[in-house]
């Protein structure tokens, strides 16, 4: 999924690039959310025990619905304004790693009928997260939840995440809100993780700003697109033997994927001829999505009772209770995210003041400083604080061993 | 080099008790006309500014425009420790990476020196336009804190309405509605007592309760406050520090929602 390894590469290259916020601080914010890897989330976590999953009367699963209704809440209870996209088609090229990642399913599938006659319930849990597929029935089932609760719902035409990221650039959403790190490759200009993990995990939220990682790898996008085909991504395969690292030296050496093929040792890294780093290239920077605003019609409205009281209850075994409390959260939330940002009204500038404590220039002005460690027996005159020392070499009587003086 | 002596060391701590609540870490920031802080709270809604002009003190040095990133409840954990009397210096080197809390009794027969810890913190700085607004009540700021502090235990929420009547504070909750109405007056002994208003135009405007009581931790630094509205802007909350300053607070309104939807969003 993503990009390999991007994550630790960006701590290790660019650490200003990300920063942590707590949950409440995006109230007031619109973001767009990447649905399809949140559903896959609730899938795997909501509500499951073994290989039993919440389902409803008629079998079928609503982990889905579960945590679309509870996580969605918390946002509105938090003065956040969601926006869910989904995925459209896959793009051809990803259809390689799809496929991977359908064997990989095959292969578990197979594993868990094997392990349920042997293995303990937690090996069972484990093997049966690892079958878990988003269907399409998930997807309507979660959109239809979000139109009732009044969310919008974006149907992205490909990828998810480049429609979220394009929804960014816009300036529509505030961030774009994924686990999946190439939300940044699409240029998300701000990115969020951890948005939608549960309440009870107390993550933090991550927040990424492609401009200071742009900044801190002093790269150009374009080149941090390059940067993230090599160390690999979901549409091709990367170079054997070529990790975040070197990729990120061979970068900043050549410039693009262009001059370092020409330049590489072809024996040491073997590359196939028609290596689809181009075309890969072009889904990250001309992805196919909706810009049209009426085609995209984001707007929040008031919750539907009835018809989510008939969707959740009637038809999906919800405790009603819940649900009726559910929907006056919501209602309540709505007077919340009335409450405006300073940033809408102020914008920012750059403070002219240079911190006194900065690690560079610490180790330059230190040379300049004699070394004087108590100050309060120093003779230097600019130590004296009463004016009237000033320019004088008499120490003021309370400088003489004064027992009174506190060190902290 | 630094070097920032208060005769007053009593104004810091209450400017400090001012703040604290509001803002965790902030940037003091020095240059040649004064010493001063900008800092929003963590939800971004809030904002402080203080000024502390360099002729308030009785000895100002600051060779280059530095800033000092200190956690405030540190600092006034420090602050404390001073006596109500006695006369506050700043200290601080350049590149060093703490500043030292300098602490002389009236009688010169006790002084305590304090180090604290700088931090690094990268605040965003924010860009305030010096505006006309429609509306400015100067009122004895204790009259205000017990308005805010007797609102707060009905509603969340309170409308600041300003009329030719004067000025109207109203709020809903639960348990019922409340409506405190201020009049101009200026026939009091003291001036300090007087409620002015000057009203260009009548404004309306809803803001959450709790950052206004926040903001009336200021009260102990001055005995009026003047608040300045604008339909389309976030209210100031203003303590004047005597001779040398200010206070300030911002604070964005709550907007209707309709209103809102129009608006384009950053």
């Amino acid at each position: 999924m993503g990009i390999k390894g991007l994550t630790k590469l960006l701590a290790d290259n660019a650490p200003k690039c990300m920063k942590e916020n707590k949950f409440e601080c995006y109230f007031g914010r619109k973001i767009a959310i990447d649905a399809s890897m949140s559903i896959y989330q609730f899938l795997i976590v909501v509500g499951r025990s073994g290989t039993e999953m919440l389902t409803n009367e008629a079998g079928e699963v609503t982990s889905h619905l579960q945590g679309m209704f509870s996580r969605t809440i918390r946002l509105l209870e938090a003065g956040i304004k969601p926006v869910y996209v989904f995925d459209g088609k896959p793009p051809d090229m990803k259809k390689q790693e799809l496929a991977k990642r359908f064997s990989k399913r095959a292969e578990a599938t197979e594993d868990l009928s094997e392990a349920l006659e042997t293995a303990t319930k937690e090996e069972i849990e484990k093997i049966s997260k690892r079958t878990v597929k988003v269907t399409k029935q998930h997807n309507d089932d979660c959109k239809r939840l979000l139109r009732l609760m009044g969310v919008p719902v974006v149907e992205a035409p490909s990828e998810a995440e480049a429609q979220c990221a394009a929804l960014c650039k816009a300036g529509k959403v505030y961030a774009v809100a994924s686990e999946d790190m190439d939300s940044l490759t699409f240029g998300a200009p701000k990115f969020l993780r951890h948005l939608m993990d549960p309440s009870s995990k107390k993550i933090p939220v991550m927040e990424f700003d492609v401009a200071k990682i742009l900044e801190g790898l002093n790269l150009t996008m374009d080149q941090f697109i390059d940067l993230c085909i090599l160390s690999g991504c979901d549409y091709c395969d990367n170079i054997r033997g070529i990790g975040g690292q070197t990729a990120l030296k061979l970068i900043r050496q050549h410039g693009s994927i262009e001059n370092i093929l020409e330049n590489i040792n072809r024996e040491r890294y073997q590359i196939a001829d028609n290596w689809p780093y181009q075309e890969a290239r072009k889904l990250f920077k001309e992805p196919v999505v909706i810009s049209d605003e009426e085609e995209l019609n984001i707007k929040w409205s008031a919750p539907d009772e009835e018809g989510l009281i008939a969707f959740l209850v009637n038809e999906n075994g919800f405790n009603s209770d819940r649900v009726t409390k559910g929907i006056e959260k919501i209602k309540a939330a709505k007077n919340k995210s009335s409450q405006g940002r300073l940033e809408s009204f102020f914008k920012p500038t750059t403070n002219p003041s240079v911190p006194i404590k900065r690690k560079e220039i610490k180790c330059m002005l230190r040379s300049f400083k004699p070394a004087i460690e108590h100050r309060m027996f120093s003779l230097q005159p600019s130590n004296c604080s009463r004016p009237m020392g000033f320019g004088k070499l008499s120490l003021p009587i309370y400088n003489m061993g004064s027992t009174l003086s506190i060190f902290v | 080099m630094l070097e920032l002596r208060l005769v007053q060391g009593s104004l810091l701590k209450k400017v400090l008790d001012a703040i604290k609540e509001l803002v965790n870490d902030a940037n003091f920031d020095c240059s040649s006309t004064g010493f001063s802080l900008q800092a929003m709270d963590s939800s971004h809604v809030a904002l402080v500014a203080l000024l502390l002009r360099s002729e308030g003190f009785e000895h100002y040095r600051c060779d280059r425009n530095i800033s000092m990133g200190m956690n405030l409840n540190n600092m006034a954990k420090m602050l404390k420790c001073a006596g109500n009397d006695d006369i506050i210096t700043i200290k601080a080197d350049d590149g060093g990476d703490t500043v030292t809390f300098m602490f002389e009794s009236p009688t010169q027969d006790k002084i305590s020196d304090f180090e604290m810890k700088l931090m690094d913190i990268d605040s965003e700085h924010l860009g305030i336009p010096e505006a006309e607004y429609h509306a400015i009540v100067k009122m004895p700021s204790s009259e205000f804190a017990r308005i805010c502090r007797d609102l707060s235990s009905i509603g969340d929420t309170v409308v600041i309405s300003v009329t030719k009547e004067g000025v109207k504070f109203s709020t809903k909750g639960d348990i019922g509605a409340a409506n405190i109405v201020c009049r101009q007056n200026t026939s009091v002994d003291k001036p300090e007592e007087a409620t002015v208003i000057e009203m260009n135009e009548p404004v309306s405007l809803t803001f959450a309760l709790r950052y206004m009581n926040s903001f009336t931790k200021a009260t102990p630094l001055s005995n009026t406050v003047s608040i300045s509205l604008s339909n389309e802007l976030p209210v100031v909350v203003e303590y004047k520090i005597a001779e040398m300053g200010y206070v300030r607070f911002y604070l964005a309104p709550k907007i209707e929602e309709d209103e809102e939807e129009t608006k384009p969003q950053v």
